[in-house]
């Protein structure tokens, strides 16, 4: 190999990726992104469903993008959707619930089922505000190294302890003892009324393996909850501009400062010599040459996969290798005649947010049952959301697009079993007869279906066991355990090379968030050398 | 009314108890309160059929710590530890799986299924030894609150800080990783054999609502690893005499630093004036003068029946509320004809001198947990079998045997409620599982005494038939058991403490929260 063309090379051009290379380009380094697929965008891009249909089928919840990302790169764009149309639930055929984010309306349509939970939910959406705020402080940082001894170190960490202490003391003790519980008891605590309680559990075993009586799920509902205003329960408001809004928005950034982008480039390894990595190598053949590689795909597969075993420690290896993923979630989405119609619904515009068909806890409960025993269950958790009202051009003229999430259905299946056509079939049928069940004549409407199963998303967007986490949010894999204990600032034990996707803190859902983080620590460790 | 003694404990439990053994120790005339006959509280040996004894809720010991062994001068007062020698699991094939007291055959044993766990067992061992050291320095500890800004709460903190630095990041992450992920998790990162990583987890979902798969177990596997005879880790032992033989030899400790015991004497509420406790009057109508009051009940009886919550902070009240008792476990007593005979290990061997686990594999256990879970007792439940009579044959009569099987789960909240006809069906379900491992074993039942969680609420008291006196879930771990900011043995009325297992640390024979407690209030009145 001659010298190198590139000062790094970025892998992935998903949100991280490209908030790394656009990073790393506007420090002046000579960039390449490089990308398996034809289009950019990765788990929020835009995939044509049938002729002039199109959707994101992993963009049910467009995340959060921290603002500090956006004026550094200066994203345009990225103004979020003024539909208050939260979250609905189907309390049974006909009977249904829609929760604004507004608390006082929420709290209206709630008074119908229960005074005494209408009663509660401003107070319970202002503290779960304050419990993902805190979330918000520390995924704008380096995780806390808990290793530490330098004073230079250690200043970081007491600065989160005067934020923490900020929260005052009652918030504090409560973030403590939230992170640790189960959805179901946080939610038993504050309500009674089953379909609302359902609703908002849901968040916390959003692609989670675990069900709702699971400990840590209480974590898993503020993850996702961060940076979401005021009155949210359920993920964050979409993008005005489209569904692949910030993704469109960062490779924008990333051209504007200099990044060379190549897609179709799928990497075979990562090329490391002496300790330290010397390029990668595509799977033509193609060699490329970087003194440094920054990859946004899951740490497994980037270290695994990719790099020799003789350059890693057993131990190291052993870690990476316990990651679990246990992708969980199936995507049905559908191309439609004509809108849904679920009776009881107050105004179409709730299909837009997210409509959850599971009115008990014990109902999602019972579906992760399934997961445990490496089966598929035969009812589904399933919540929908109709992207075509908020833009229509998404399909042609008067038809919709329908993107239905089900869970569970694990990637690893019982006996040795395998995702073949039947049981795909069989899941979007319980997915389509959930959604029938709620919106009579459903099924007459269906022009064209698609069906992911968690080794789709493995095979079609590169995730491993099919987990858009890259990693699942259980407490023992966050922060300075993420993706691996005392690897969580982005660096490995290859000099040279860094991890910035999803698998990374802060993890999935914060846009660009791990990425930035990442080519700060590069370009930290390039300015010491 | 006088202060007739300086220190009422209600509550002859063995929190109470080692509470009651340190007060006097240190010159306090201290009174012991028990509602029932005998003392101990969820720790009593009773002849519940003649000439059968048993250990009736908790059965065997381990996590006594050893300070209060020394201090107490317990073994001059009886105190007396056979140990538990083995542990075998009956397989489903046939076939058994065991750990014995001599660690080569145990490693023999394992080589037989799989020579890699049987590497991996060594290596695990040794760590979860290290991190039962790391965590040891915190049962010793008045919790501080992290939310405090007082001088002793900041240097609890610092304390804490620089002991988790002193592990070095390695066990560090060890112990996050414990704290945090369910026990099958933890051990699917060490071992392959089914059945060896079932019988580990058994042990981290004991006393608790959650599973094998559930964040949160791993905990509790690292709470019983935390078992300790004479400074060797992992002993689980056996009371000469069973478990109220240990209550007795603290009662004879404290009787003997001065302390007085009261059977039968139940106390209905704390007397209470100005904020401030004045002594306890008793279900007989007596009041008795104190100028202190410890409390060694479960947080709800504390502080919602003992007193009138309206005179608590509600956010206090609250807490207490959303403290969870979920009790999940019960115990079938046998006395028995003769010994049950295997069909893995026939005959009268050496593993009868152990206990015998009922996990065959983790798949078990967690459909065992699925059926709690929607209200239902297991179909097929978890057990923990020891035959005490094998170990001291004073526990039944000549040739023959009393067998204690504790039972998970049988949740408190049991569809429909807990009925005579139900618990007998719980016996029942309990005894045909037995069965399928040791056919002989319902010709041999002489007697037979089921208890369910609600069983153990109506006789000892604790709610929800809770053994810890509350889950040992993180979310009630430390500095927020029972609630956060009276984490620290008090209570806002002044002179009225707690000390049960209800407070850090909590759970299991291991008087930690007695002990604890005494010494906050001699602190408090130095």
């Amino acid at each position: 190999m001659t010298s190198a063309a590139h000062d790094v090379v970025v892998i992935g051009a998903g949100a991280n990726g490209l908030v790394a290379a656009a990073r790393l380009g506007q420090a002046g380094l000579r960039t390449l992104l490089i990308e398996r697929e034809e289009g950019l965008g990765g788990q929020g891009r835009l995939v044509e469903l049938a002729p002039g249909f199109r959707a994101a089928p992993l963009g049910l919840d467009p995340g959060w993008a921290p603002a500090a990302i956006a004026r550094a790169l200066r994203l345009d764009g990225l103004e979020r959707h003024g539909a208050d149309t939260a979250l609905t639930v189907v309390v049974e055929p006909g009977l249904l619930l829609t929760l604004p984010r507004d608390a006082g309306k929420a709290s209206e349509a709630i008074r119908t089922y229960s005074p005494n939970d209408a009663g509660k939910w401003p107070a319970f959406t202002t503290l779960l505000s304050k419990l993902a705020g805190f979330l918000e402080v520390l995924y704008q940082t380096p995780a806390p190294d808990v290793s530490a001894s330098s004073p230079g170190d250690l200043l970081p960490m007491l600065g989160l302890l005067r934020k923490f202490r900020a929260l005052g003391r009652r918030d504090m003790i409560e973030f403590l003892r939230t992170l640790p519980l189960s959805v179901w008891e946080l939610l038993d605590d504050w309500f009674e009324h089953a379909p609302l309680k359902a609703a908002v559990a849901a968040g916390g075993v959003q692609d989670h393996r675990q069900g709702p009586r699971s400990g840590g799920t209480g974590f898993v509902l503020l993850h996702h909850l961060v940076g979401a205003p005021a009155g949210s329960v359920r993920g964050r408001p979409p993008w005005r501009a489209g569904p692949a809004a910030f993704t469109e928005a960062a490779a924008r950034a990333a051209k504007r400062l200099g990044v060379t982008v190549r897609t179709g480039a799928e990497v075979s390894r990562i090329d490391v010599r002496n300790d330290r990595v010397a390029g990668v190598v595509l799977k033509n053949g193609e060699e490329i040459a970087a003194g440094a590689v920054l990859s946004t795909a899951d740490p497994a597969t980037t270290l695994l996969d990719w790099v020799d075993p003789v350059w890693l420690d057993p131990e190291f290896l052993h870690a990476v290798g316990n990651i679990r993923h246990r992708g969980c979630t199936g995507v049905v989405t559908y191309a439609l005649e004509a809108l849904p119609e679920l009776p009881g619904l107050a105004s179409k515009e709730a299909l837009a947010g997210l409509v959850s068909l599971t009115p008990s806890l014990t109902s999602l409960e019972r579906a992760a049952d399934a997961a445990k025993y490496g089966r598929v269950s035969e009812s589904p958790h399933v919540e929908f959301t109709v992207p075509t009202l908020l833009w229509p051009d998404l399909a042609p003229a008067g038809k919709h697009v329908l993107v239905a999430r089900a869970q569970y259905a694990p990637y690893w299946l019982r006996d040795g079993a395998t995702w073949d056509a039947t049981r795909r079939d069989a899941l979007a049928g319980s997915v389509t007869a959930a959604i029938e069940a709620a919106a009579p004549c459903f099924q007459s409407r269906i022009a064209h279906r698609t069906t992911w199963s968690p080794l789709d998303l493995e095979e079609r967007y590169g995730l491993r066991e099919g987990a858009p986490s890259q990693g699942e949010l259980g407490l023992d894999q966050i922060l300075f355990m993420r993706p691996v204990p005392g690897w969580g600032r982005h660096a490995t034990p290859i000099s040279g090379l860094y991890l910035g996707g999803a698998g990374t803190h802060p993890g999935p859902g914060i846009l660009g968030g791990p990425g930035w983080l990442a080519a700060q620590r590069l370009l930290q460790d390039r300015g010491r050398r | 009314m006088s202060a007739r003694y300086d220190a009422i404990v209600v509550g002859g439990g063995h929190n109470g108890l080692v509470a009651a053994a340190y007060l006097a120790r240190a010159g306090r005339k201290t009174l012991v309160l028990e509602r029932r006959p005998v003392l101990g509280g969820a720790a009593v040996t009773e002849e519940v059929f003649p000439g059968f004894k048993f250990s009736v809720f908790s059965y065997v010991v381990s996590l006594l710590r050893p300070e209060i062994i020394r201090d107490l001068e317990l073994p001059r007062h009886g105190l007396q530890i056979l140990p538990l020698e083995s542990t075998v699991t009956p397989l489903d094939n046939g076939d058994y799986l065991a750990s014995w007291a001599d660690p080569d055959e145990t490693r023999r044993e394992l080589c037989r299924h799989s020579p890699r766990d049987a590497d991996a067992a060594v290596v695990f061992g040794r760590l979860m030894h290290h991190m039962a050291m790391a965590v040891k320095p915190i049962l010793g500890m008045v919790p501080p609150d992290p939310a405090s800004l007082s001088p002793s709460d900041l240097a609890g903190l610092l304390k804490l800080g620089r002991h988790f630095r002193s592990l070095g990041p390695e066990r560090f992450h060890a112990l996050h990783k414990l704290m945090t992920m369910s026990s099958a998790d933890y051990l699917d990162e060490w071992f392959e054999f089914d059945p060896l990583k079932a019988t580990k987890s058994a042990s981290g979902i004991i006393g608790t609502f959650l599973g094998p798969r559930s964040p949160g177990s791993a905990y509790v596997l690292l709470h019983h690893y935390m078992g300790e005879i004479d400074g060797a880790f992992r002993a689980w032992g056996f009371h000469k005499g069973g478990t109220g033989a240990i209550s007795e030899a603290i009662a004879r400790a404290a009787r003997a630093h001065g302390a007085e015991t009261r059977t039968g004497a139940a106390v209905e509420r704390v007397l209470v004036r100005n904020g401030r406790a004045t002594g306890v009057a008793l279900a007989s109508g007596e009041e008795i003068g104190a100028s202190i009051v410890v409390s060694g009940l479960d947080p709800r009886l504390t502080f919602t029946r003992l007193v009138d919550p309206k005179d608590l902070p509600e956010a206090l009240v609250d807490g207490v509320r959303r403290y969870k008792f979920r009790g999940s476990s019960g115990k079938v007593n046998l006395a028995l004809a003769g010994l049950p005979d295997f069909t893995c290990l026939p005959g009268a061997g050496p593993h009868l001198r152990g206990a015998v686990s009922i996990s065959p594999s983790l798949e078990y256990l967690e459909r065992a947990y699925d059926d709690a879970k929607y209200g239902e007792f297991s179909r097929h439940p978890y057990m923990d079998i020891v035959l005490p009579s094998m170990i001291d044959p004073e526990m039944a009569p000549p040739g023959k045997h009393v067998m204690s099987v504790f039972v998970q789960y049988a949740p408190y909240h049991l569809n429909g409620g807990w009925t005579p006809t139900r618990r007998e069906a719980f016996g029942d379900a309990v005894v045909k599982t037995l069965a399928r491992y040791a056919p002989n074993i319902e010709s041999l039942i002489l007697h037979r005494q089921v208890l369910t969680p609600d069983d153990i609420e109506r006789i000892t008291g604790l709610s929800e038939g809770n053994i810890f006196q509350g889950e040992l879930a993180l979310q009630q771990l430390f500095f927020l058991r029972p609630v956060p900011e009276w984490a620290k043995y008090r209570t806002p009325i002044h002179g009225y403490w707690q000390c049960g297992a209800g407070t850090h640390p909590g759970g299991g024979i291991m008087g930690a929260s007695g002990r604890l407690a005494a010494l906050q209030i001699l602190r408090s009145a130095a």
